[in-house]
């Protein structure tokens, strides 16, 4: 495997150790927390946005951003939901959202390369023309109630692991070989780290860096897929804040929203801890109001070590 | 520890001892500040729960704790059911938790919520469900876990929750159809059956709002005087409730009555109606009864709101749950009951 | 000032200069690209410090300790691109951070009349109110000078201040110059133009290496006299030789087109051969490389590889039609700083080290190290980040990249800049062995003796055109600079 940047290594353990200790306080303050059927819930939990801070690990590394993600979900769900309720058998139906998604995020790769316009603008505008075409497709409804072949994506326990964290698995497994040994992801790394350079030396960089948008908006393919098994519904208002949360995770993995640097594991460790935090304050009783502090406290610390680690290069 | 070594590795080959000396640095703090941040997280979540803690553990010496999943925690409709709770609670001696989702929407917030709470073994359950068909899965577990389940305020869509297998201990709330019908008959009354019509709806697809809507033109269908000119949704919000109803008074200046699914919209069309001075031309109903909402009607900016006590919800649905943990059998369905608050009736108080 | 020193990391930028300035003239300060000019001015300015040596202003042993220093001391410079705030009126530019104040406030009226009076005294008559942003170039040039005046400037630096001016603006600060040196104000004039030099210049400092080459009247001197000294320069045996072995037509550019910038540019490289491109700073060297390269956008021309049209609109087709770029600023535009020598390496290479998209990562490994032995790069290893390596070990890996690859053209942009000379002599080994393997090398230097030392031919451009081909071998420096100076001999 090749070997991560100087540096990322021990940033990562950094952020495992902080899961850890995360455990092991939860552990102390409440005996629900370490039980084999709350970890399977918090993983279960974690699953949506583990598998959108993927994807918005490969825009951000490129050097840009994706605001959409969110609304890309909804969008995507009610195309699942719409294909579902019309008779479509659920391969179809799956193959017809990630079609829409990937679709969403080759026009926004699009629009930032070819339109020159910044990923922060493209993004959320598309941001908002996916939430209205899923609210205009869906008539402002939820589009509920599917068979159980169609569930099973959310409910089935292969070896009592729930099915949303096979999934996530397998959409990391997937991406990590992307990101870290394929000419597509080694592009990536390349153009957020510097994008002329890496044109001067022959990169297609329009190519990639759509590629990048695409790869994000598919996973938020996936994910509304596994979200509208899981709720046995698809809202058109599904996802609203997801990209903040997609992006907190892969910050607080370490992932430099400069681009060029970061990683999966780091975003997949950033999800677990915003999970496990969650999870915890819950069974603290903590209220949400509180949380959302907590959480807020947790990003800005992580962002605080980049730009502290940053200054002193 | 693959880091250190690494780590030292490349200490063994810079030759400066400067540079060694940035290095260890460097990877010291990569190493402590998430671990610190999250720790520090922690402990204000830690003193947070710990200050929680002693006013619901007081009274609960031994007795079960029962879990209110609300819809949101910053509406006042949902204070006052959590008001009602908590008596009802503190008086039966539960301990009871109280959560919520960050957002009224977010229907996978609260079906997380309610997956962890299940975790801490709850007694009983109540819930205002944010998706009468997507909280289904979750009640699923519930009952799975053998958690009897009370449900408030929003029903459950009956389908899905039969063949999901949910067992349904009670449905504590009003009746939303009734209310709807009430406000339509108010409308009737004050106009003589002869009004052009404004509706405010709120998120589209809620049980709730629906019946409202629904009881409200099942009443006015009567009049043949009246017309519905335009009828959008506000999201049950008092800022959209503003901007909406100001459309619809630039589309439709000769309105003169409205209907808004709930106070907070209906708040935010009287604002609407004051800043094109109209105040006292549109006849305002609204849904709730909020506090602000008798203000107005008693100040004449707003003719009729539609209570539908929800501290009592609070308390029949703890209470309810107190008798499901007991064993007790309890009706499927109680209703709490829903008056009409208008000028006349509040003098009368 | 005398004895100025200032040292560069690997480069003695300055070495025991003089410069003396009499009130009332227009001193020139020239050289070659790289010669000092720059520096010496950085240093007059506060810009940068000296290492050693000493200025002495109106008799008084002065330590300069940064800009706002030199500015009270009555030193201001114009630079060349002009540094006013567009927004802000003419008045207020000319009395930035000194505004005239009454009772705590600005006195408005007394800064517009200020103005008013010492763009007068230039003999310009501008609305003050207007924003400076809306005035021409030649204009702003012109509040930029009153502004110095505001700052009762007595040694006044300009860096160029005709490029970018029209005859008749050129003559309109010529007066204003004579204007100002009747006052008493001291004028350092940097320019590479040799008519305005002879026009308006009363003495003249000559730098060449850093050093001081000669200060005299330029009453006594002639432009090609100049320019000889200059140029005059020992040639060591810096420049290893090659045996010269011209094969065929490698690259053909013909009537090379970007509006503004480059004007029917047309040349040939063959295999086997270096072809040198000379000429001052802006005459659109790097452009011409960027533009072969598809770097940039064309708007006419022809380019032929191997006798093939090619047509190269990104980076990335040129590097297909096996066309290699080794940029001016490495760091900026040659190396992804913060990936590691390996993945650098690999970056023009994806293609043939990859199969199925995926990149073959033992290969890949192999061939860094290859790489890495090869070029004699100093790194604990393939997995170091580039940021970390020096500058000679950078612009090798730069060089990596493409020798990784069977690129046949190689485009080199300012290949030693900046870089030490043992590194350097590992470059000019390297463009030897390139040639010898068949390829051709286009070498676009700054440095007039490595241009001639290294190529076989050297084109020299000037405002965007070709101004003249030589064969380098015959070919002296002072020759090449007249051409490059646009000077008759």
């Amino acid at each position: 495997m090749a070997r991560a940047p100087d540096g990322t290594s021990a940033r990562q353990f950094g952020t495992l150790i902080g899961l850890l200790c995360l455990g092991c306080v939860l552990w102390i303050l409440t005996p629900h927390f370490l039980t084999v059927p709350n970890l399977l819930n918090v993983l279960e939990q974690s699953a949506i946005n583990a598998i959108v801070a993927a994807g918005m690990t490969f825009a951000i590394i490129s050097g840009g951003i994706d605001l959409s993600v969110g609304s890309v979900l909804a969008f995507s769900g009610v195309v699942l939901a719409s294909a579902l309720q019309a008779g479509a058998g659920v391969p179809l139906a799956v193959t017809l959202a990630l079609a829409s998604a990937a679709a969403c995020g080759l026009l926004n790769g699009l629009v930032v390369t070819r339109g020159n316009l910044p990923p922060f603008i493209a993004t959320l505008g598309m941001m908002s023309i996916a939430r209205g075409l899923a609210l205009i497709w869906a008539e402002g409804r939820p589009i509920s109630g599917f068979d159980e072949t169609f569930r099973l994506i959310a409910t089935a326990r292969p070896l009592g692991v729930p099915a949303p964290v096979l999934i996530t698995l397998l959409v990391y497994g997937v991406a990590h070989v992307a990101l870290a040994h394929s000419v597509f992801g080694r592009s990536i790394y390349a153009i957020g780290g510097n994008e002329e350079a890496s044109r001067l030396s022959g990169v297609p960089v329009r190519l990639h860096k759509t590629g990048a948008y695409v790869v994000c908006s598919s996973t938020s393919g996936v994910a509304a897929v596994v979200l509208t098994a899981r709720l046995n519904s698809a809202q058109p208002t599904a996802g609203i804040m997801y990209e903040l949360d997609a992006i907190a995770a892969t910050v607080i993995g370490g992932t430099s929203l400069f681009g060029g640097e970061g990683t999966l594991v780091g975003a997949l460790i950033g999800a677990l801890i915003m999970g496990v935090l969650r999870n915890g304050l819950n069974l603290l009783n903590v209220s949400s109001f509180v949380q959302q502090l907590v959480i807020g406290v947790v990003i800005i610390g992580a962002v605080l070590i980049d730009t502290s680690l940053k200054r002193r290069r | 520890m693959v880091w250190r070594r690494s780590a030292r590795t490349i200490r063994k080959r810079e030759a400066s001892t400067r540079s060694r000396r940035f290095e260890r640095r460097l990877t010291r703090r990569t190493f402590f500040l998430p671990v610190g941040t999250v720790l520090i997280a922690v402990a204000l979540g830690g003193v947070h729960a710990a200050c929680n803690r002693p006013a619901t553990d007081a009274g609960t010496p031994g007795r079960g704790r029962i879990a209110f999943v609300m819809k949101t925690l910053n509406h006042p409709f949902f204070l006052d059911m959590k008001r009602g709770a908590e008596e009802a609670a503190n008086r039966l001696g539960l301990d009871l938790v109280v959560q919520a989702a960050e957002r009224e929407l977010d229907v996978e917030k609260q079906t997380q919520i309610i997956e962890n709470l299940i975790q801490t073994g709850v007694k009983a359950l109540c819930v205002t469900p944010s998706g009468s068909k997507e909280v289904v899965s979750v009640l699923a577990k519930a009952t799975r876990a053998g958690i009897p389940i009370v449900i408030a305020d929003t029903r459950v869509d009956p389908d899905a929750a039969a063949a999901a297998n949910v067992k349904l201990g009670t449905f504590v709330g009003s009746d939303n159809y009734e209310g709807g019908r009430l406000a339509g008959e108010f409308l009737l009354q004050s106009t003589d059956g002869r009004a052009r019509v404004a509706i405010l709806e709120g998120i589209p697809g809620h049980e709730t709002g629906d019946s409202r809507l629904r009881g409200f033109r099942d009443a006015v269908a009567r009049a043949p005087g009246v017309t519905i000119v335009a009828s959008q949704p506000a999201n049950w919000e008092r800022d959209q409730g503003f901007t909406v109803f100001q459309n619809m008074l630039q589309a439709h200046p000769d309105i003169d009555a409205l209907f808004a699914a709930n106070d907070l919209m209906a708040l935010g069309a009287v604002e609407a109606i004051a800043a094109t001075n109209r105040t006292g031309k549109v006849r305002v109903i609204g849904f709730d009864a909020l506090d602000d909402a008798r203000a107005a009607i008693e100040a004449g900016r707003m003719a009729a709101s539609v209570a539908q006590s929800p501290r009592d919800m609070g308390r029949l649905a703890v209470e309810s749950a107190d008798r499901l943990i007991r064993g007790e059998t309890v009706p499927a369905d109680q209703t709490v009951p829903i008056v009409l608050v208008t000028k006349t009736s509040t003098e009368g108080r | 000032m005398r004895g100025i020193c200032k040292q560069f990391p690997g480069v003695v930028a300055l070495n025991d200069v003089a410069l003396e300035l009499r009130p009332g003239e227009v001193h020139v300060l020239l050289g070659e690209n790289g010669a000092g000019k720059s520096t010496l001015v950085k240093i007059l300015s506060g810009a940068v410090g000296k290492d050693s040596g000493e200025i002495r202003f109106a008799g008084q042993r002065v330590e300069i300790r940064g800009p706002d220093h030199a500015r009270q001391l009555g030193i201001s410079i114009v630079y060349q691109e002009l540094t006013l705030i567009p927004h802000l009126s003419v008045a207020e530019n000319v009395f930035l951070g000194k505004a005239p104040r009454r009772w705590g406030l600005v006195d408005w009226r007394r800064m517009r009349q200020d103005a008013e009076r010492l763009l007068n005294g230039l003999g310009q008559t501008i609305d003050v109110r207007r924003p400076a942003g809306g005035l021409g170039l030649a204009q702003q040039q012109m509040v930029e000078l009153a502004r110095a005046l505001a700052d009762q400037a007595r040694v006044l630096v300009m860096d160029e201040p005709t490029s970018a001016l029209t005859g008749v603006e050129v003559e309109q600060l010529f007066a204003a110059i004579a204007r100002l040196t009747a006052r008493g104000v001291a004028i350092v004039y940097i320019s590479h133009r040799m008519n305005e030099v002879f026009r308006i210049g009363y003495r003249v400092t000559v730098l060449r290496d850093g050093r001081n080459v000669a200060t005299c009247a330029l009453a006594d001197v002639t432009a090609a006299g100049l320019v000889q000294l200059m140029a005059n320069r020992d040639v060591s045996d810096q420049y290893p030789r090659r045996p010269v072995v011209r094969g065929g037509e490698l690259l053909r550019v013909e009537g090379l087109c970007r509006r503004g910038i480059l004007h029917d540019i047309s040349l040939s490289l063959h295999a086997g051969e270096i072809l040198g491109i000379a000429g001052l700073v802006g005459a659109g060297r790097t452009e011409l490389a960027r533009a072969i390269m598809g770097a940039d956008p064309i708007d006419a021309g022809r380019i032929t590889i191997r006798g093939q049209a090619a047509r190269l609109k990104t980076p990335a087709a040129a590097a297909r039609h096996g066309l290699a770029f080794l940029p001016e600023d490495r760091k900026a535009h040659g190396l992804v700083l913060s990936l590691s020598v390996q993945h650098n390496i690999a970056l023009p290479n994806h293609r043939r080290l990859s199969r199925w998209g995926l990149v073959d990562g033992t290969r890949e490994r192999a061939e860094a190290q290859r790489m890495i032995d090869q070029l004699r790069i100093r790194t604990p290893g393939p997995d170091r980040i580039t940021r970390w390596l020096s500058g000679g070990n950078q612009q090798k890996v730069v060089l990596a990249k493409w020798l990784a690859g069977h690129a046949g053209v190689f485009i080199f942009d300012e290949p030693t800049r900046g870089i030490d000379v043992a590194a350097r002599r590992d470059i000019y080994d390297l463009m030897n062995a390139l040639v010898a393997r068949g390829a051709g090398v286009i070498m676009v230097s700054s440095d007039l003796p490595e241009v001639l030392g290294m190529s076989d031919r050297v084109l020299v451009m000037r405002q965007g055109r070709v101004q003249g081909e030589f064969d380098a071998r015959a070919a002296s420096e002072a020759e090449v600079m007249r051409t490059a100076f646009g000077v008759a001999s």
